[in-house]
């Protein structure tokens, strides 16, 4: 879905986009050098030289494209950079190479089975590049009039006249289309665009002769001429849309709006047969590229036995994807068996693999990881605090102390300081618990807390199967 | 496209053609070298070509012939299902050629005569309007093929019934390019059973 959005709004950004930091938004790339090496702090990524390297020489199987079906694990320890390290391919791969990421337990769903939950997965790791002849309409808006049913329930009816300088037409909308408008929030006087094939609207910005309607404008209001001539550009364009959505667009039922509402359900495997055999005759005729991307499951344990040996074949077939998996098991159950496996993946799956390990971290790059998240996260440190918080990652976990990086900053906010200082991290450690201490107060005290009376505790954790 | 007399004959000359006849319409399908798709359909008592179309490439909805000529093909698609479609009072182009000319006939312009210019130019022909509310550029692919320039003089248009009818004279190379194409058209004997199976069908098989 992003690709698709990426590869058609390209020259409008979005202006009402808010920034959030995530856990992972400190990455760039995988920080290597044009020779594959890593540089030890580059684009957000420290340490892990080994790791990364390896992970470097993947990116460029996947950039050369000829490879399909190849599996990679990254194996580790928790809080070891083994997800960092697939965003970072993600970021290295750049927007036009699909890359999916899930986790491995998305593919429990009541509406659809697993296998469906993972050849969609793999469907929207393959990316098509398509050269295509598209209608674009191109004007100011004159009116946008939807009117409901009276009895509130049924379709929306809806209009939307347009302008150029020189012409003026009224289009019917249709249902999916009327909500695209709603969400775009398009009124009188904006200069939009539509693409007639998929249904994509995007707003250019306002026109100059709408510029005294209001008394006020938002910074980011932009004004622009209104378009001449025709109101129906005929346009080249360069769409690479994945599979998947090539197969939303071809099921019947739903059309290619559904693409934007996402309510997909299952896809017959007769559409899919049909959409192999029409990519590959667009790709004789020279109108269409495969771009084989990347489908990264984290968890990957939490996959059972039956979606391991489909994995097994899905990997065989020539238009797979390279699979990159993360789990941070040793030797434990494969799911939805009794036997033990090392990763809890199943010995003839893990020899297709290639096995990327990643070490704990060193002191040294606990604290430049601490580093970099502290500038994330608008967060100035004192260097004492650092080192302690430093401390605590190692003696604890790096992910525990990032946690506590936000929250004394705001502690140090409340105090009116621009800097955290060491009692900030003091006095969050002692108000937040890290899992030992937690531990070690649920032993003490665990007599007073409800339904203790199970028995051994060490089985009440374990992981049941369905 | 093709530029030039001869270049024009001897591209369709070069097609994988076949035939079919029904109802009074010889249907040519012209599978080019480059890989394009062409079908052409003369009325059989006139031997006056009544529609050309071309096939598009159109991922999101299969095959899409694009009318370059004649009638436009009934749309099933209703609005819900492309998302957007102009109202059935907009404007709408269609283009017909008759023995002695091509025209242009725009149906659902309500405004009286004076409003319209209708101008020729190196391009092809601009229509507007000094009421601003229908501007068009028509490109005459003819005469590109015969590789003429629009020509003001041989331009008439006349309004009536809210249609806007557009003449243009044929110039005798167009009419003789015409000619050898539908001789050409007539040595393609109609198959029993038509190698029809890439042309448009107006009945869509579910």
């Amino acid at each position: 879905m992003a690709s698709i959005a990426a590869a058609k709004v390209a020259e409008v950004r979005e202006t009402t986009r808010v920034e959030r930091v995530g856990a992972h938004s400190h990455i760039r790339g995988l920080g290597l050098d044009d020779s594959l090496e890593p540089r030890v702090v580059s684009q957000g990524m420290v340490g892990q030289l080994t790791a990364r390297r390896a992970a470097g020489v993947v990116l460029e199987m996947i950039k050369e494209g000829k490879i399909a079906g190849r599996a990679i694990l990254l194996a580790g320890q928790p809080g070891t950079g083994k997800t960092a390290i697939a965003m970072g391919m993600a970021q290295a791969l750049g927007a036009d190479t699909p890359f999916t990421s899930m986790a491995g337990s998305e593919i429990y769903s009541l509406e659809m089975s697993k296998t469906e939950a993972l050849t969609q997965a793999i469907r929207k790791s393959i990316g098509v590049r398509i050269k295509e002849e598209t209608e674009i309409i191109e004007g100011e808006v004159v009116e946008v009039q939807v009117d409901r049913p009276a009895t509130g329930v049924g379709t929306k009816v809806g209009k939307l006249t347009l302008k150029t300088t020189e012409m003026e037409t009224i289009y019917d909308l249709g249902g999916k289309m009327i909500e695209c408008i709603m969400k775009e929030k398009v009124q009188a006087g904006d200069v939009i665009t539509i693409d007639k094939a998929t249904g994509k609207i995007s707003k250019l910005g306002r026109s100059f002769t709408r510029a005294r309607d209001y008394d006020a404008t938002g910074p980011q209001t932009r004004f622009v001429q209104c378009p001449e001539g025709e109101l129906q550009k005929r346009k080249e364009v360069v769409h690479t849309v994945s599979l998947h959505e090539v197969d939303v667009i071809n099921s019947r039922t739903h059309g290619f709006l559904a693409l934007f509402s996402g309510d997909t359900g299952e896809i017959k495997s007769e559409v899919r047969e049909q959409i192999n055999a029409k990519v590959a005759e667009w790709r004789e005729e020279g109108k269409a590229e495969i771009v084989p991307g990347v489908l990264f499951i984290d968890e990957v344990h939490m996959l059972d036995i039956e979606c391991f040996s489909f994995l097994n074949r899905a990997l065989e077939n020539e238009m797979a994807p390279v699979v990159i998996m993360a789990t941070n098991r040793g030797i434990t159950r494969i799911r939805g068996t009794n036997y033990v496996s090392p990763h809890g993946i199943p010995i003839d799956l893990l020899d297709r693999m290639n096995i990327v390990a990643t070490k704990p971290y060193e002191e040294k790059e606990l604290k430049e990881i601490l580093k970099i998240r502290c500038e994330e996260e608008d967060c100035e440190m004192a260097e004492d605090a650092l080192t302690v918080l430093t401390r605590i990652a190692g003696e604890t976990s790096l992910r525990y102390a990032i946690q506590l990086i936000t929250t004394a900053g705001l502690v140090s906010r409340k105090r009116k300081s621009n800097e955290v200082q060491m009692e900030d991290i003091k006095r969050v450690y002692s108000l937040f618990l890290d899992e030992n201490r937690s531990m070690q107060f649920l032993k003490e005290y665990q007599d007073e807390f409800m339904f203790n009376d199970m028995g051994d505790s060490n089985d009440a954790m374990e992981v049941t199967d369905g | 496209m093709a530029k030039g007399d001869c270049d024009w004959v001897s591209y369709l000359s070069s097609a994988q053609r076949s035939a079919l006849v029904e109802n009074g319409v010889r249907k040519i399908h012209y599978k080019l070298p480059d890989g394009k798709e062409m079908v052409e359909e003369y009325n059989i008592s006139t031997d006056v070509i009544q529609r050309r179309m071309w096939k598009a490439f159109d991922p999101f909805r299969g095959e899409k012939w694009n009318v370059e000529l004649g009638d436009p093909l009934a749309q099933l698609d209703n609005v819900d299902s492309i998302g957007i479609k102009e109202n059935s009072t907009a404007p709408t182009l269609t283009k017909r050629i008759t023995k002695k000319s091509i025209e242009w006939r725009i149906r659902n312009l309500p405004y009286p005569r004076d409003v319209y210019s209708v101008e020729a130019d190196d391009e092809g022909i601009t229509v507007r309007t000094s009421n601003k509310k229908y501007f068009k550029k028509i490109n005459v692919p003819e005469l590109e093929r015969a590789g003429l320039k629009t020509d003001n003089s041989l331009l008439s248009f006349t309004h009536q019934f809210n249609t806007l009818i557009i003449t243009y004279k044929k110039p005798t190379k167009v009419t003789e390019m015409e000619t050898k194409i539908l001789e050409m058209a007539k040595l393609v004997s109609p198959t029993k059973v038509p190698d029809l199976k890439d042309a448009p069908s107006e009945c869509r098989p579910s």
